[in-house]
């Protein structure tokens, strides 16, 4: 048995015969790779496990007691949603319990004060589903709408519909947080009440505890129960249409809307996103990346391929296509009223409206993100930030530079220069990196490239999404804050003296980087002996 | 084999490498189609997954235990045979990874099963008795042989010759002569001369579905020599199971296309829906019943027809020459409901997992055998799903999802009725 | 040397003190919180003098109560512990105004008369809570979460990244401020959130328990093209709220707030008493005002969306309403209250909430907004038990993005110099508090005695909280005595 067996038999207790087990075959099926997000990268090769355990609780209770069990008998253990993730959300150390919560999949949704309850079991596009069904919406985030919503709320969480409401973690109201220690945490009206309606917390605000700009990745606890906040939509149906692979949400165009618009340049792009944010208009605005043009004109990766070998420096250079939403929340006089203002605005800055498709395969339900694996086999956003849109160009065209340096191993992309797109009407701007590779192939330059952006970041003095677990704490530690890596390891040995919750995360990537001989001529910081 | 040749023969597990190493565990296969997905309930469409819980039983999990047993580092167990073997093949997982993704998720399982048996592991000792009754008895009941026939009522014209031969199969020939009957009442009914096979044996789908591809080989052989004797342009099936093992797995098994039979695998919804349309065949005395349609998973997405394939594989994973992927897109979704609307008196409602979302009845390929609970839970959660809608019968097109869900409705006392379409079609009929 | 003197060394002579009666203006305020007497005061200029008096408080265990403006209401900045007051006006600074990003970076002594007036010449303007008092600090009201009165706006708080001196003395920037070289950089920062951890909500709501905020960036937003002030006389609250569920989710309008009579007297009134007096007797029970707004493109077309959204609504759906640009019987009120929910109240004129007897004692809470008129009941009903008089307590609802929870805020007018007057205040609001929260109110923002109350009944809260703490603040030298420290 590859934990003990007293700890088995406790744990077995809890959630019954039904919903544990150690057998080689179901804990294989936890493997977290090859294939994946981070697919068949170092990373992923050396430092997961497949667990040694596996357990499904039901109830914030069991998982409490769950995790006491774990520290009594120091069992290390690792919350689960969905395992989406990639190698981040699986196991590190041998003889790891897993805990699935995939059980925990209870919703209610209360539609006048615009929220949803739900349980880590629960996926984005159920919940999105359920808002749109009353009216409502949520952002589902580029991971996915089979993301487990709790789980990318606490670690990622935003799309081109984050550009009028911003931030996910200003979407999270009533929680209930699981300490590593095993005690809980409820946050926001829940810390009073049996009432999830409300985030702020009592005094200082402990959603601090849930996230960073990204996530923990499950070393900092476990959330069981969140409130979310719902979004005001409009009234008709988004009808879904088609038969696999062909799906589709037909929009209510007098309502619904996405226009293609071809611009003159990068800038008039920015430009443009400006001044609609400036009329506080729309409800998305993106530059699309080009490759994903060719993704949703081919009906197989050989025919992406035929269709991106045509593509080059020139075409990419000269690519501008800026992606607006509109959404007539209010009435159709009110989507008539920004489609005039919109139109004023392209034509004002030299733009050109492109026939687009009345439907929407990505956004609203997201159920295209599974296909950012289609032209290579591996995938990862690299980076991914939110900023301002001034902070967003620059990083993509540095970005694009390192790029070609590591290309190959990288699918080749003519220099694009990333994904940006406007948040929070304007305040916010974010760009986002994409990069591809043929996990099949030696794939050391890809790890090598994930650590140079950081360095680079810091080089350059650009925010990103690669801190925390995502990179080397002890590189990204003392170029931010300075320090904030003092109280993050801090924090967590308050709440998780034994480190048995997902060790070694936070300090994974610091001894992937020491584990992996293709990494360690990289390492050119200080930091102490791991543990 | 992840570069080099290969082909999408289910005989060499190595073939599926690439497909098993690039799973990427967003559970397409699991979730209804997220452009369709309903809210909290009947969200998903992989009923081994749903059933069983741990990662393991859906495909995502199936993927990488695949690759353990291909690279040597997973030893049989019962519960290696019961995560291959406690799924109905329904396809749901294959069209869903469709979706965004080109991996061959059924092939991937249908090869693993064959390697099972080919290790000596596989199947389940429920499948190799029923097994032995087919290859004994021609009929997976083991009932006898001679009796194949008795279902035939005097009424009823058979041909000599004709272009159209029905192929009635083990269910409708013993355990469901409704069907049988209603199906050569309509061909008559409509003036489409049919004849039968001089002697029928079983299609052998749960040979070819639990991985004895030896046996199953070589009555596809037999069975698809038999029928190319007989002249007949057209081989009629109102058996989805059935449909799928002619249509698909012969021709896998063959290694030829779909095309290259020789004759036709037609549905008896598709050809009822043409003559409806050409008015050959009219619908007149009303079916009042308030009813819904499930899409038998062999007629709807596992139909696509076969074309079998080699070439290489390179970089990025790009195959050559270029391959059509079946992703369940030509599936027979729309005929059975036109037909049923067609019907004075029925009002169809749809469930929420319809078409290439449905949820399996949870009989078919040895499931029903080897894992009756699991059968019977699968069933019962889809009549529960009828009864949402407020339907108050379900029609299939298909013997063994009409028994699974009259067994599980009688033990369950669920007030649902059960039909084939044929006995609908029938009735609108004759009245 | 003395802690006195390495004190007066860091900040410079003119910027410390020791003298009584200096020490006594930050003993107390607004609030019926007990004075606290601090030990000295020190006022820096810089964030690293600010880090060195944290640095030889942390050695010395010497109690540290920041302070951004010399106007509170809510007793944060008493010191309960003595030690020495942080006074940060002098850092009063407007760093920078990003106005293609909508931002602005000040110090935490900006004042919102300052702020405001900076802003205006650029055509821009901050989100307020309802007429804050103009000396104070703009930084400290976002961090202290007052809520603000538009209610369209997604994505909430204006808050974005910050600066601040740990309690250990570390000098620190949270969010996309955390780049080296801050504002040298090509992060503005707009992101408040990280790095690692979301320091920034540790800070917020903290009443300087857990570091000193020097500067923030903050989102602002552009000053409209047109207004057009709606007001709907309210004689049924409740469903005026249902009326607003309605209508706040079809994104319609910029400000929406009730008001109840006494509280619109008070921001109303120009000629005091007589205007107050007379405006009190004769307003509706509750005023809603809903203010429509348009930027610069096609801002007529604009408008006339929005106001045929309402007729729609109010046509079929509630009759009852009557939303006018004036409010009947009280010509130009339009005119008066745009500037009071544009700008921070007028420094020339008594602020409004001591205009009426001098002193106020605020309760406020969230909720949902349907509960608001229970809650509206049971604070009559303890004013009745007290013989207080209703008319003396003013009230106000602030709905909180499109209506999801409100604000439910009583102020409790009372002559502070009369002793009866202020133990009777302090006994009523005890006891409206208790009462208020055993039926639901939810007080996020535990000011002098409410943190008692509240961290009593959330002790998985309060434990979680003090182990943070402990974290940031071993010494627990940072305004000691206040939350649950």
């Amino acid at each position: 048995m590859a934990i003990s067996k007293e700890a088995y038999k406790v744990m077995e207790a809890i959630v019954g015969g039904e919903y544990i087990s150690s057998d080689p075959v179901v804990c294989e099926g936890y493997r977290s790779g090859p294939g994946g997000y981070e697919a068949g990268l170092g990373y992923e090769r050396v430092m997961t496990k497949i667990p040694g355990c596996v357990i499904m609780p039901l109830t914030t209770e069991e998982v409490q007691k769950i995790v006491r069990v774990c520290n009594r008998y120091k069992v290390p253990y690792v919350p689960y949603s969905t395992g989406w993730y990639g190698p981040r959300s699986h196991c590190h150390v041998e003889d790891e319990l897993l805990i699935d919560l995939k059980r925990m999949d209870d919703f209610e949704i209360d539609e006048k004060h615009l929220y949803a309850v739900v349980g880590s079991g629960v996926i984005y596009s159920q919940l999105q589903e359920e808002a749109m069904k009353r009216g409502m919406y949520i952002i589902v985030g580029g991971g996915g709408s089979q993301c487990s919503a709790i789980a990318n709320m606490i670690g990622d969480g935003w799309s081109p519909l984050s550009y009028r409401i911003g931030l996910p973690h200003r979407r999270i109201l009533g929680t209930e947080l699981v300490l590593p220690d095993g005690e809980l945490v409820e946050m926001g009206s829940l810390a009073l009440q049996d009432d999830p309606f409300w985030g702020d917390g009592l005094g200082p605000d402990l959603r601090g505890l849930l996230r960073g700009f990204t996530g923990h990745r499950g070393c900092m606890g476990i959330v069981t129960k969140m409130a979310i906040k719902l979004m005001p939509f409009q009234p008709e149906k988004l009808e879904p249409t088609g038969i696999s692979p062909h799906t589709s949400l037909q929009l209510p165009v007098n309502r619904v809307k996405w226009i293609n618009f071809t611009m003159p340049s990068k800038e008039s792009m920015k430009k443009a996103m400006f001044e609609m944010a400036r009329a506080e208009i729309g409800a998305g605005a993106t530059k699309v990346p080009i490759f994903w043009r060719a993704i949703a004109k081919a009906s197989c990766k050989e025919e992406y391929w035929d269709i991106w070998s045509k593509e080059s420096e020139e075409t990419i250079r000269d690519f501008h296509l800026l992606r607006v939403l509109l959404v007539g929340f209010g009435s159709e006089e009110q989507m008539e009223y920004e489609e005039r203002v919109l139109n004023d605005i392209i034509t004002e800055i030299g733009g050109e409206a492109r026939r687009t498709r009345p439907s929407d395969e990505s956004w609203f339900k997201n159920a295209d993100s599974a296909g950012m694996w289609l032209m290579c086999g591996g995938y990862v956003s690299v980076d991914y930030v939110i900023e301002t849109l001034e902070h967003a160009l620059p990083h993509g065209e540095n970005y694009a530079e390192l790029k070609k340096k590591f290309t190959p191993p990288l699918m080749p992309d003519y220099g694009d220069p990333g994904w940006f797109q406007s948040f929070e009407l304007g305040h916010q701007g974010y760009s986002e990196f994409l990069v591809y590779w043929d996990p099949d192939e030696n794939t050391d330059g890809v790890d090598q490239f994930y650590l140079e952006t950081s360095k680079e970041n810091i080089r350059k003095r650009f925010y990103t999404s690669l801190l925390g677990p995502h990179q080397p704490l002890y590189l990204t530690g003392p170029a931010y804050g300075p320090n904030y890596h003092k109280w993050m390891l801090a924090i967590k040995d308050e709440f998780d003296p034994s480190f048995i919750c997902h060790p070694p995360v936070p300090l994974a990537h610091d001894e992937f980087v020491e584990k992996a001989e293709w990494m360690r001529p990289m390492k050119d910081w200080d930091s102490p002996k791991l543990p | 084999m992840l570069k080099g040749k290969v082909s999408l023969d289910v005989t060499n597990l190595d073939n599926f490498e690439y497909d098993m190493s690039k799973c990427i565990k967003c559970k397409g296969c699991y979730w209804v189609d997220h452009i369709y997905m309903s809210g909290v309930n009947f969200s998903t469409r992989c009923p081994s997954a749903t059933r069983y819980l741990f990662d393991s039983y859906g495909a995502y999990g199936k993927m990488r235990i695949g690759m353990a047993v291909l690279e040597g580092r997973m030893e049989y167990s019962d519960e290696l045979l019961k995560t291959l073997y406690a799924c109905t093949l329904c396809g749901a997982c294959d069209v869903g990874c469709k979706r965004n993704l080109d991996l061959e998720i059924e092939l991937s399982l249908e090869a693993l099963r064959i390697k099972a048996v080919k290790d000596g592991k596989g199947p389940m000792p429920e499948h190799k008795k029923v097994a032995k009754k087919i290859i004994g008895q021609h009929n997976r009941f083991g009932s006898p042989h001679e009796n194949r026939n008795k279902w035939l009522t005097k009424d009823i014209k058979v041909a000599e010759r004709a272009d159209v031969l029905y192929f009635v199969g083990c269910s409708a020939a013993y355990t469901n002569p409704e069907i049988a009957r209603a199906t050569a009442k309509i061909l008559n009914a409509a003036g489409t001369p049919f004849m039968l096979m001089p002697d029928e044996w079983c299609c052998g789908n749960m040979l070819y579905s639990v991985g004895m591809i030896d046996e199953a080989r070589k009555l596809a052989g037999r069975n698809v020599e038999e029928i190319r004797k007989t002249g007949a342009k057209t081989l009629l099936l109102s058996c989805a199971e059935g449909y799928r093992t002619w249509k698909v797995d012969y021709p896998k098994m063959l290694n030829i296309s779909t095309d290259d039979l020789g004759f036709k695998v037609v549905h008896l919804t598709e050809l009822v829906d043409e003559l409806i349309k050409k008015e050959a065949l009219k619908l007149t005395k009303p079916v009042d019943l308030r009813l819904t349609y499930h899409d038998s998973c062999s007629l709807s997405r596992l139909s696509d027809p076969w074309t079998p394939w080699k070439g290489e594989r390179g970089k990025w994973g790009m195959v050559s020459p270029g391959l059509e992927r079946r992703r369940g897109s030509s599936g027979v979704y729309q005929p059975p409901r036109d037909i049923l609307n067609a019907i004075p008196g029925v009002e169809l409602v749809e469930m929420v997992r319809m078409k290439e979302n449905a949820f399996c009845c949870g009989a078919g390929r040895g499931t029903q055998e080897a894992f009756p609970d699991f059968a019977a839970w699968a069933a019962e959660q889809r009549l529960f799903e009828a009864r949402t809608v407020g339907a108050e019968a379900i029609v299939a097109t298909c013997p063994w999802c009409k028994d699974n869900f009259i067994r599980v409705a009688k033990e369950t006392g669920e007030n649902m009725k059960v039909y084939d379409i044929s006995e609908l079609i029938l009735a609108s009929i004759e009245g | 040397m003395t802690v006195k003197t390495k004190l007066r060394d860091i900040v410079g002579p003119d910027n410390f003190s020791d003298n009584p009666e200096v020490l006594n203006k930050y003993s107390k305020d607004f609030s019926l919180v007990p004075t606290g007497v601090p030990n000295y005061v020190v006022k820096p200029k810089t964030v690293e003098e600010v880090q060195k008096v944290v640095q030889l408080a942390n050695k010395n265990r010497l109690p540290v109560v920041p302070t951004s403006s010399l106007v509170h209401f809510n007793g944060a900045a008493i010191p309960k512990q003595g030690g020495v007051i942080v006074d940060l006006t002098r850092m009063n600074r407007i760093l920078e105004i990003d106005e293609f990003n909508r931002r602005v970076r000040m110090e935490v002594g900006v004042t919102w008369e300052q702020a405001a007036k900076a802003l205006a010449k650029k055509g821009f303007r901050l989100m307020m809570p309802l007429s804050p008092h103009p000396m104070r600090s703009v930084v400290i009201d976002h961090l202290e979460r007052e809520v603000i009165t538009n209610t369209v706006y997604d994505y909430g708080e204006p808050l974005q990244s910050m600066e601040v001196v740990w309690p250990t003395g570390e000098i620190f920037r949270t969010g996309s401020a955390s780049v080296a070289g801050y504002p040298d950089s090509p992060s503005k920062g707009a992101n408040p959130s990280g790095p690692g951890l979301d320091f920034y909500r540790l800070l917020q709501g903290a009443q300087g328990t857990m570091g000193i905020v020097t500067w923030a960036n903050l989102k602002i937003e552009y000053l409209p093209t047109i207004d057009r002030v709606l007001f709907a006389p309210v004689e049924d609250l409740g469903y005026t709220i249902d009326f607003l569920h309605r209508i706040l989710r079809l994104r319609v309008g910029q400000e929406c707030l009730l008001l109840d009579n006494t509280d619109l007297a008070a921001l109303a009134a120009e000629n005091w008493p007589e205007d107050f007096e007379e405006l009190r007797a004769t307003l509706p029970p509750w005023t809603l005002i809903l203010v429509l707004s348009a930027m610069a493109r096609r801002p007529e077309e604009k408008l006339k969306y929005e106001e045929n959204i309402l007729k729609e609504v109010i046509k079929n759906e509630f009759s009852e309403i009557h939303l006018e640009q004036n409010l009947p019987g009280f010509p130009g009120m339009g005119r008066k209250l745009l500037p009071l929910l544009r700008q921070p109240w007028p420094r020339k004129t008594p602020y409004w909430k001591n205009r009426c007897l001098g002193g106020c004692q605020s309760i406020f809470f969230i909720t949902r907004p349907a509960m608001a008129p229970q809650f509206v009941d049971i604070m009559e009903a303890i004013a009745a038990q007290y013989g207080y008089s209703v008319d003396d307590i003013g009230g106000y609802i602030q709905p909180i993005e499109h209506n999801r929870a409100c604000q439910v805020q009583f102020d409790i007018f009372y002559d502070p110099t009369g002793e009866v007057d202020v133990e009777l205040v302090r006994s009523l609001y005890r006891d409206a508090i208790s009462a208020l929260a055993s039926e639901g109110a939810l007080f996020t923002r535990p000011y002098g005695e409410l943190a008692d109350m509240v961290y009593e009944s959330a002790t998985g809260y309060a434990t979680a909280l003090r182990r943070v703490k402990k974290v940031f603040d071993p010494n627990n030298i940072m305004n000691p005595g206040t939350l649950c420290y």
